[in-house]
């Protein structure tokens, strides 16, 4: 009755089994249906545990790597309130890396071992992130449009089944509400300023549109539909839903500063969908699998803060402490 | 005199607090393990946020320029920084050992200023005490650790301590002026500040297996508080003072 | 590599080990648990990797104290948190119906007014 658990020989067991139980994948099902949480502990089948390991997972090194784009021009602030605000910024990406790997690892899958697939390229993270940060500007686009796009992703993410990931969700999104206000602020403080600033924001908004229009993923006509992953409240929203919902929030945001975006059909309809010239989805696939301007580098500096770390990591390991997978 | 005598002290802290806390933030992003990366990115926020406090001294109390002014748009003869601050971060061993030989000066150098009678430099002392508190306390851990730890651990440890040594001694680097302030009652001077934190890290040092090196006089690296720096501080300041030059002096960040 | 940020070309690609990736050399974890104020619940609030107490303490403020108010944390090794089996929750599902235990269940109001009405009681 009474036990620690350690899941990790029934999570063995579990992952190992392809048949779902149908009484205890009904009791699943009804309970998500219900609104309630799947916690670590509970039985969940195969795939729900596979797909939110990857999911999580990719977040998590969303945030990592994500940190490195920013961190670009962390020596270079241009004032006390900017130094600090970046630093404080770049290490919340970290924390919140520190908070999904912490949620995936609920599910039976180690640090190190996604760690491992991050520098094998096993493992994927958002696309976006394998773009420069050619100037100062780039740091108020991505604080505020970037992260405007993971607000979206995040906060509808924070609806779904698994709990863990829903709580660790619903600290980012807190978190990023602080990153949203301060690159507003200083993407402000360029469209309102001289003509150099106004000049390297505009050239920034441009680089960054196609990335940002496919943050959120293909068109869903041309992507995947799991109505499994949508039952099983893994994916909450489409891909076209969520792009929406962006775009109706940030893009008049943009244009009140009297600063365009690179595309003449952007508009909105009278339905409230917003249209836009096609974004080259060749571009994402390629950048996916590796063809991006900065997939290379991110990794390799991932993989040296990995290596160049190890010995830290290895001296403050107690070697008689065995690792057991995390409660909640 | 007593006003040029707390200006120089003024300067010299916030110069160490701005560089160290520059130079550690490179860290944030790609430390040693993401728990202490975010530690270790918190403790640079928080020197600056100490820089920026000092500036503001010398802004509200002495008419110099404002904080932003002060850290961007000096020339680098006119920094007091000891040399110690302005050395790359190097791998986390320097990195760490540069924090614990710096932080139990700094803790001791506020525990004294919190008895200032320059009220304004007793406040913040008193103000940031828990902050510095548990940087000490994080370096110590780390320090006690890490010296304990592999054979790889040690070794490194030691040889990051030993490279370090006569950096760290340049700290205590004696102004001109500090009679004035020994005399007013406003700090008790760096002879006094290096005894009390020799003992300290010696004791630190030994509990943590590893050895206090042997101090050379001749070796001590003066000259940061004179505006005598290391060949890495232009180029520092010249990287942190970029977007600012790229613009116009009036542009607003 | 020449990267446009000038911390990663400081950095000595060189001196990297063997490339390889390594396994089963992580640390434990601690679960934390967060105090905002005197006089409130310590709450869980999530875990770290650390070796030892006083280190999980000293990496677990940065993560979950670096905004906010906070009194204390607290850190336990996940190995020393116990917990029931959860095809066990069901002890606790007639809890919420023995109202007897809330105070919400005793309401006697009605029944004085109907016995000051029945009886002509003068307030």
């Amino acid at each position: 009755m009474y036990g620690s658990t350690n899941l990790s020989e029934e999570d063995a067991k579990r992952m190992n089994t392809t048949v779902e139980d149908s009484d205890k994948l009904e009791a699943f099902e009804s309970r998500i249906a219900r609104g309630e949480k799947i916690e670590p502990s509970d039985w969940m089948p195969v795939e729900y545990r596979k797909q939110l390991i990857r999911m999580i997972e990719q977040h998590a090194h969303s945030e990592i790597v994500g940190a490195l784009p920013e961190g670009t021009w962390i020596t270079r602030a241009p004032n006390f309130r900017r130094k600090l605000a970046l630093i404080a910024k770049v290490q919340d990406e970290i924390g919140h890396g520190q908070l999904l790997y912490s949620a995936a690892e609920t599910l039976g899958k180690t640090r190190e071992e996604m760690m491992n697939d991050l520098l094998s390229g096993k493992s994927k993270y958002s696309n976006v992130f394998n773009y420069p940060a050619n100037t100062w500007a780039d740091i108020a686009v991505i604080g505020f449009l970037v992260d405007g796009a993971a607000i979206v992703n995040q906060t509808i993410n924070s609806k779904g089944s698994y709990g863990p990931y829903c709580r660790a969700l619903e600290r980012i999104c807190y978190e990023e509400s602080f990153h949203l206000k301060q690159g507003h602020d200083n993407v402000v403080y360029l469209a309102t300023g001289t003509k150099h600033q106004r000049a390297i924001l505009q050239d920034a908004i441009n680089r960054w549109y196609r990335p940002l229009l496919h943050f959120f993923g293909p068109p869903d006509k041309m992507s995947a539909h799991s109505e499994k992953l949508m039952k099983w409240k893994v994916k909450l929203a489409s891909n076209d839903d969520m792009r929406n919902q962006f775009l109706d929030m940030y893009v008049p945001k943009i244009w009140e500063l009297d600063i365009a975006f690179p595309d003449p059909n952007l508009k909105k309809n009278s339905d409230g969908i917003w249209e836009f010239s096609d974004p080259d989805w060749d571009e994402f696939k390629r950048v996916i699998n590796g063809g991006g301007p900065c997939n290379a580098e991110r990794i390799a500096v991932r993989k040296f803060a990995e290596e160049a770390g190890r010995w830290v990591r290895q001296a403050l390991m107690n070697p008689s402490e065995k690792y057991q997978i995390p409660l909640a | 005199m007593k006003n040029e005598a707390i200006k120089d002290l003024l300067f010299k802290m916030a110069d160490d607090a701005l560089i160290i806390g520059h130079r550690n933030s490179e860290w944030t992003g790609i430390g040693p393990m993401l728990e202490e990366d975010l530690a270790f990115s918190s403790m640079a926020q928080d020197k600056i946020g100490h820089a920026q406090a000092l500036y503001n001294i010398l802004h509200d109390t002495f008419g110099e320029a404002d904080a932003n002014t002060l850290a961007f748009k000096r020339e680098e003869k006119n920094f007091k920084c000891c040399q110690f601050v302005e050395q790359p971060i190097g791998e986390y061993d320097f990195s760490i050992v540069r924090q614990f030989l710096f932080d139990h000066a700094e803790l001791i150098r506020y525990d004294m200023l919190s008895q200032s009678s320059f009220l304004q430099l007793a406040q913040l002392a008193k103000k940031v005490k828990g902050e510095i508190k548990y940087h000490v306390m994080h370096a110590d851990t780390f320090v006690k650790q890490l010296g304990k730890g592999t054979e790889e651990s040690k070794a490194r440890m030691q040889s990051s301590l030993n490279y370090t040594w006569h950096f760290a001694l340049g700290i205590f680097e004696k102004s001109e002026l500090e009679n004035d302030l020994i005399f007013e009652n406003i700090f008790d001077g760096e002879e006094e500040l290096k005894n009390r934190w020799l003992e300290k890290v010696t004791s630190i040092i030994e509990a943590s297996g590893l050895k206090v090196p042997a101090t050379d006089e001749s070796k001590i690296v003066y000259g940061g508080r004179k505006g005598f720096h290391s060949e890495y501080l232009k180029p520092l300041l010249d990287e942190m003072c970029e977007v600012v030059r790229s613009d116009e002096v009036t542009a607003e960040w | 590599m020449s990267s446009l940020d000038p911390r990663v070309n400081r950095l000595d690609f060189k001196k990297l080990a063997d490339g390889n990736t390594h396994t089963n050399s992580h640390l434990i974890t601690w679960e934390v648990f967060h105090q905002e104020k005197r006089g409130k619940q310590v709450v869980h609030v999530g875990i770290v990797h650390a070796s030892t107490p006083e280190m999980a303490l000293i990496l677990a403020k940065e993560q979950y104290a670096r905004r906010g108010k906070t009194t204390n944390l607290w850190v336990a090794k996940t190995s020393d948190v116990y917990t029931f089996n959860t095809e066990d929750e069901d002890i606790f599902e007639t809890t919420p119906e023995k109202t007897f235990r809330d105070p919400a269940f005793y309401k006697v109001r009605d029944r004085i007014e109907k016995f000051q009405n029945k009886n002509k009681v003068a307030l």
